[in-house]
């Protein structure tokens, strides 16, 4: 393979595997992912976000047993913006889900030890977002 | 029905004719298993936790009820403007049964108050929510 003069052999290897990670990422947002609204106060955009993991956890804490909705989201790095700017996310965010009349809010909030967000991959190409569900309200 | 309950439900029956700081509806609870989705509005709880007979004289015995009362609420920010009316509500409820019988069961005298926790830090860091436990004592002789 002709690498050029100018670029050494692990850095093609990165770019081949960063040009996987992109397509995979591509392919994803094209074919499994939804609209959904990204909100922070009064800033909101729409956004197309893969849903990931979803459970139904119990939690004890304190003797007292929260039943909930646990739901991670996969989306674009590049494509989270507010107000225009790019943004990484932040507790207390709300991921905004409409779907068969319904609306369905979840909180981005830390699950267990991690954090309440992370990126997805190597090259920062997805962020992947640990929420909750807070609120079902009829739309 | 038993000593406990009646004593549970007094607490509730306490607890909803109170004029306090914030608007609060009381329920009692045999488990205190909550949905997220609840906690949008504010909840309190009153659970029945432990109950002990003790000798009191040649003919009665002391019953010594403790009952939990689970105060909680989802925040947004959680900053002094949101919860310092909650840890304020905690202690008006704590209040309201000091050095008194209960109304609706005069037999049972309050004999103790613990607050071991006064916010709890696992619901505050994973769900953005304010839970404040009390534990209420109370005694009969009969």
């Amino acid at each position: 393979m002709d690498v050029g003069p100018m670029r050494s052999v692990p850095q093609v290897m990165r770019d081949i595997l960063r040009d996987g990670q992109r397509w995979l990422a591509d392919q994803l947002t094209k074919h499994a992912a939804r609209e959904v609204t990204y909100r922070r106060g009064d800033s909101e955009s729409t956004v197309i976000a893969t849903i990931g993991k979803t459970l139904a956890e119990q939690e004890a804490g304190e003797g007292l047993v929260m039943r909930m909705e646990i739901r991670d989201y996969l989306i674009d790095t590049a494509l989270l913006r507010l107000d225009g700017q790019p943004t990484l996310p932040e507790r207390g965010d709300l991921i905004i889900e409409t779907e068969s009349g319904k609306t369905f809010s979840y909180e981005v909030l830390p699950v267990g030890s991690q954090k309440a967000w992370r990126y997805s991959d190597p090259f920062r190409l997805k962020l992947r977002i640990h929420t909750r569900l807070i609120a079902t309200e009829e739309v | 029905m038993s000593t406990v309950l009646n004593i549970a439900d007094a607490v509730v029956a306490e607890l909803n004719a109170a004029t306090l700081s914030l608007p609060l509806h009381a329920e009692r609870r045999y488990v205190p298993n909550f949905d997220l989705q609840d906690m949008q509005q504010l909840q309190v709880s009153v659970v029945p936790r432990e109950f002990h007979v003790r000798g009191l004289d040649r003919h009665r015995n002391t019953y010594e009820a403790e009952i939990d009362l689970a105060i909680q609420k989802k925040f947004q920010k959680g900053d002094a403007a949101e919860i310092d009316p909650l840890v304020s509500l905690v202690e008006e409820i704590a209040d309201l049964f000091r050095l008194r019988r209960l109304s609706s069961y005069a037999g049972a005298i309050w004999a103790g108050t613990d607050h071991q926790v006064l916010y709890s830090q696992e619901h505050w860091d994973q769900l953005n929510q304010f839970t404040s436990l009390l534990t209420l004592t109370f005694r009969v002789a009969r």
